[in-house]
């Protein structure tokens, strides 16, 4: 269950894995309704992708 | 589902009925005070086992959905080699990260347990891993917060 060695992740599947685990906790805390939890999970997982990855291409002429 | 029916009906159940406030003064306060107590434990129980605070309150759904969370930051963060911090710190930063990894609870020290390399921040993976194990920890101190305010019989 809980791994015996280091976990090596990609940034895309690391940034991934906390959008989905942060946005799972936030639509169970922020909703009652299994409906609403579902709509609120997507909501906010899609708004991390999109949030995350417009900064990173906000940071982009700036990286060299 | 059933357990989403309890938490509706707990929090329904929560919320202080009239003649509990429109009753005497000294009444009022005697149930204030075992509430306020009351929400304190849950409170604590929640920060000490990522969890429990909801489900004290039989908010099973919320209960098992921190608990995972939470241990899945904690266990993948430390699992990257990611630092987590103690109480020795070398500057105000270190402090602040101290405290964000203490919010995860006793899921501090399985993060202690799984992370037997210690920590290696000279790769990208190991400062992913430290940001993980911080969140984990503010999430934890979040969802204390909610099982705190539910448990006093606010709206959650």
């Amino acid at each position: 269950m809980i791994p015996q060695g280091p976990i090596t992740l990609t940034h895309m599947q690391a940034f991934l894995l906390f959008a989905g685990v942060i946005s799972i906790a936030f639509g169970f805390l922020g909703r009652r309704q299994p409906k609403d939890r579902v709509r609120y999970i997507l909501w906010t997982f899609v708004l991390f992708l999109l949030i995350g990855i417009g900064i990173g291409w906000a940071m982009y002429p700036f990286s060299r | 589902m059933p357990d989403e029916n309890n938490e509706i009906m707990q929090a329904q159940e929560s919320e202080p009925p009239a003649a509990i406030a429109e009753g005497p003064p000294a009444t009022a306060s005697a149930n204030e005070g075992g509430s306020e107590a009351k929400a304190w434990g849950v409170a604590i129980a929640g920060w000490l086992i990522p969890g429990l605070g909801h489900a004290l309150q039989r908010m099973w759904g919320r209960a098992l959905a921190v608990f995972l969370c939470v241990g899945v930051l904690v266990v993948v963060g430390a699992s990257m080699r990611g630092n987590l911090f103690t109480s020795n710190g070398n500057d105000a930063f270190d402090t602040l990260g101290y405290v964000a990894d203490l919010g995860s609870g006793s899921f501090y020290f399985l993060g202690r347990a799984v992370e037997r390399n210690g920590a290696d921040v000279s790769h990208a993976g190991g400062d992913y891993g430290t940001r993980f194990l911080a969140t984990a920890g503010v999430l934890n101190l979040l969802a204390a917060l909610h099982a705190y305010e539910a448990a006093r019989g606010r709206k959650a």
